[in-house]
């Protein structure tokens, strides 16, 4: 402990966004020389508190004491000048300039007009060897890997003399070693009496640097402690917590004892590696894991984006290897992705024309389209779906969350998929609209469809899911049955050692 | 190999080029022909110049022609206004109307920055706008017709002529030098000196290194306390004074101002700076790459009408250039620049 004040004071910080409150009457201290680790899971909050300790938001209501002092920054130029820098996982730097440059972002050495370029470089220079990092400060950033651009953000911290230094998930794209030196550096730079806020799903690392943890739920900081007092069970506790829970929505229908879709040591380093697992019509299986782990991008394989390195997929006991999304669509393989305003729905088109979009050829001769026989199939597959209203004239960016939801739904049915790979499919939507979403999912099942769901959300892979299967870091960790199992179950496999 | 030749590669295109039309184009290399490229390209290079500040922050400035205009029939407008002559004299009149030229540009650029930078509207619309209320407005003010040499028994004849031959000195002026029998064009000292002070200021100044953060990564910028309003403020009022100065200059070469002045020139200019290697998604561009664009496209016009060549043909050979300096950006970047 230093001083009788905290270095920095958080004092119940609320931030609300349209329809969520982000952070409800958050708290957190750090002392100079200590770390503070932020865990939770996504969405919890975490990302939201350091972009209002960065200056880049600024929260409803709560304070922030910065030496016993009451000082919201107002702007990220004003919390750099207090001295606290973030370092976010997408990190803030601009490639095309060079490290030194961007090291000096905003308060560049010179005289008068000019810029002094060479001490930049100089300086700049020192702070990355102190850091261990030995590159040109002049080469271009787009040129450094991860693990260098992040050293050249703390090189950034060191030079403006930060005293709170905050990094989000700074380990996600590290390799161990990397990971090890980017730790001897946080620990020097404590030593030297900085303040560190350390955010990070991997919680053995947690335990390894902090001196204390605050975990945040829904927005809430559930508890605060040292690190010494709470093992890796507890903290899979306290990070899932009791929520809202679904009711468990079971099939009735027995799934087939082949599987449909069958996927065998697919991988594509560095997204993912030796994936393997099979889905059968009749039944949902859901890919757990938490944001990163590598489960879109798989998605996205088999739906014919990207391509795949290495490994095997067979649909219906044929060898399946799209090229592009028209072969999976094709091959009756559709993926329904989770920002559905970029990938899956033209917002200025009436529902019927994107209801219609991948199968206008069915009602069109010589190009021309039969308006009539579009209409009929359209509101057909809206009236399937429970679309409110059940106007499919009605443009769909004017539909609520879960009614474009709807829309991706019906398109999908009228195009007569087998499988379908839902990724995050009620993200965005009300609680109302997520159950009546998770039916149609289940109806869909139930017709004979073998659907694949992406889902960060525990308590929809619980009411939803007959198979888990849980990736992490870009592989299979296991695999549970949907029925009766224990969110800390899938937490655990998620989260890791 | 890639990264020389994207730091080289124009400035070779533009010595090859000139290697040719002097091997194959008779009357090209003289001296007396060179100079005439350099007046011929200096009003484009010198808008090209503040394009590129504007293009390497990702934004676009379609408004320069038209404000070149406007600027000009003000400036002319000044220069043959009798009152002000009687009252200030001739020297006295020629300052203010530069001034007035001038002005005019960087407050059309401040208002199309200040609209950019605090509404977030899309440069290309917010330009395209201001394009059409800077024509009208040159076309208002007018009445249409071009606004210079004073009438037979204009009561101030001979003060109007002597300030329209005052800024010629400028516009169409040519500075003695020994072995050049017509002397250097005044304008193209003008874009040279200009073209030296934009290298300065994008690559030692503080705000140069601004410009170039914003465009290659704003949130970034932003984060790290760059103040990225004042500067899209900066670079559109840089855009607009370079088209205020190119209008004042065009006045002086014509000794008049019209307004249907400087139509297109917008699109040239952000040719110029594309052929020199800025690319619109901003981050990338450089002040001696605008030069040598707009000296490569004022180098293929002068071979092609020496050559006889129909000015319909020499558009298609422009357009073809501007898809080649794209293809080859696009060339370069391959593996290197795309996001991790």
């Amino acid at each position: 402990m230093a001083g009788l004040v905290p270095l920095l004071s958080l004092q119940d910080i609320t931030k609300r966004y349209p329809g969520v409150v982000a952070l409800d009457r958050v708290g957190l201290e750090v002392e100079a020389g200590s770390v503070h680790a932020l865990v939770g899971e996504n969405g919890a909050g975490k990302s939201t508190l350091l972009r209002i300790l960065a200056g880049a938001e600024s929260p409803d209501a709560g304070r922030l004491m910065w030496d016993g002092v009451a000082s919201m920054p107002a702007s990220p130029r004003v919390a750099l000048e207090m001295g606290i820098t973030v370092i976010y996982q997408e990190l803030a730097l601009v490639p095309q300039l060079s490290a030194a440059a961007n090291v000096f972002l905003g308060m560049e050495r010179g005289r008068g007009w000019r810029l002094d370029d060479r001490a930049m470089a100089d300086e700049a220079g020192a702070a990355m060897r102190t850091l261990g990092l030995d590159v040109d400060p002049a080469t271009p950033v787009f040129r450094l890997s991860i693990a260098q651009r992040q050293l050249v953000e703390l090189a950034r911290a060191l030079t403006r003399n930060a005293r709170l230094i905050a990094l989000d998930e700074p380990t996600a794209t590290l390799t161990s070693t990397e990971v090890d030196h980017l730790f001897a550096q946080v620990r020097a730079m404590t030593t030297a009496g900085a303040g560190i806020v350390f955010v990070s799903h991997r919680l053995d690392e947690v335990r390894a640097v902090a001196d204390r943890i605050t975990v945040l739920r829904d927005g809430q900081a559930v508890w605060t402690g040292a690190a010494g007092e709470v093992d890796h069970d507890r903290l899979i506790e306290l990070m899932v917590g009791r929520r809202v829970e679904y009711v468990r929505l079971p099939g009735t229908r027995q799934p087939d004892a082949a599987a449909v879709l069958e996927v065998r040591g697919l991988s594509r380093p560095p997204r993912f590696r030796d994936v393997s697992f099979s889905v059968r019509r009749g039944e949902i299986v859901a890919l757990a894991g938490l944001v990163g782990a590598g489960r879109s991008e798989v998605a996205r394989c088999l739906a014919g984006a990207d391509r795949w390195d290495a490994g095997e997929a067979r649909l219906g006991g044929e060898p399946y290897r799209p090229r592009n999304p028209r072969e999976a669509v094709a091959s009756r393989i559709v993926y329904l992705p989770e920002d559905r305003k970029r990938d899956g729905l033209i917002m200025g088109f009436p529902v019927r024309a994107n209801i219609t979009l991948p199968v206008l050829k069915r009602f069109a001769r010589w190009g021309r389209v039969d308006g009539r026989a579009e209409r009929t199939a359209a509101q057909a597959s809206a009236d399937a779906v429970h679309l409110r209203p059940p106007d499919t004239a009605r443009t769909t960016g004017t539909l609520s969350g879960g009614n474009q939801q709807k829309v991706v739904l019906a398109k999908w049915l009228l195009a007569d998929a087998d499988v379908l790979i839902f990724d995050e499919p009620t993200r965005g939507v009300d609680v109302g609209a997520k159950v009546e979403l998770h039916q149609q999912i289940r109806a869909l099942a139930d017709a004979g469809k073998a659907v694949l769901m992406i889902s960060s959300e525990l308590p929809e892979v619980l009411a939803l899911a007959d198979r888990i299967i849980v990736m992490r870091e870009g592989r299979v960790t296991g695999e549970l049955p949907g029925e009766g199992v224990a969110a800390e179950a899938v937490m655990a496999l998620a989260v890791g050692p | 190999m890639r990264t020389w030749v994207s730091r080289y590669g124009v400035g070779i295109a533009l010595v090859a080029l000139v290697l040719l039309a002097a091997i194959g184009v008779p009357g090209f290399f003289s001296r007396d022909n060179l100079t005439t490229v350099l007046l011929h390209v200096s009003i484009n290079a010198i808008l090209a110049l503040g394009m590129t500040f504007v293009i390497v922050t990702a934004g676009i400035d379609l408004s320069v022609g038209s404000v070149l205009a406007l600027a000009g029939v003000l400036t002319a407008a000044t220069l043959t206004n009798g009152s002000l002559l009687g009252a200030i004299g001739v020297a006295g009149t020629v300052v203010v109307a530069m001034a007035i030229g001038l002005g005019t540009g960087v407050a059309a650029g401040m208002v199309n920055g200040a609209v950019i930078a605090r509404f977030g509207v899309a440069p290309f619309m917010v330009t395209l706008a201001a394009m059409t209320i800077a024509r009208g407005a040159a076309r208002l003010f007018t009445g249409g017709v071009p606004i210079g040499f004073p009438g037979t028994g204009d009561p101030a004849f001979d003060a109007k002529v002597a300030a329209l031959d005052a800024l010629n000195v400028l516009g169409g002026g040519r500075i003695p030098v020994p072995g050049l029998p017509r002397g250097f064009p005044v304008p193209a000292v003008i874009m040279l000196l200009l073209a030296v002070a934009a290298v300065f200021v994008l690559t030692r100044t503080r705000f140069g290194r601004y410009v170039y953060a914003v465009g290659g990564n704003e949130e970034a910028a932003r984060l790290a306390g760059v103040p990225v309003g004042a500067v899209k403020l900066g670079v559109y009022a840089i855009a607009g004074g370079c088209a205020g100065l190119a209008g004042v200059l065009l006045v002086g070469q014509l000794r008049s101002g019209g307004p249907d002045a400087g139509a297109l020139y917008e699109l040239n200019a952000i040719a110029a700076a594309v052929i020199g290697g800025a690319s619109l998604f901003g981050g990338v561009g450089t002040a001696a790459g605008a030069l040598i664009g707009a000296l490569i496209i004022g180098v293929l016009n002068n071979a092609l009408d020496l050559l006889g060549v129909q000015s319909f043909w020499q558009e298609i050979v422009k357009g073809t250039i501007i898809l080649l300096a794209v293809l080859f950006d696009v060339w370069t970047k391959r593996g290197s620049v795309r996001t991790p």
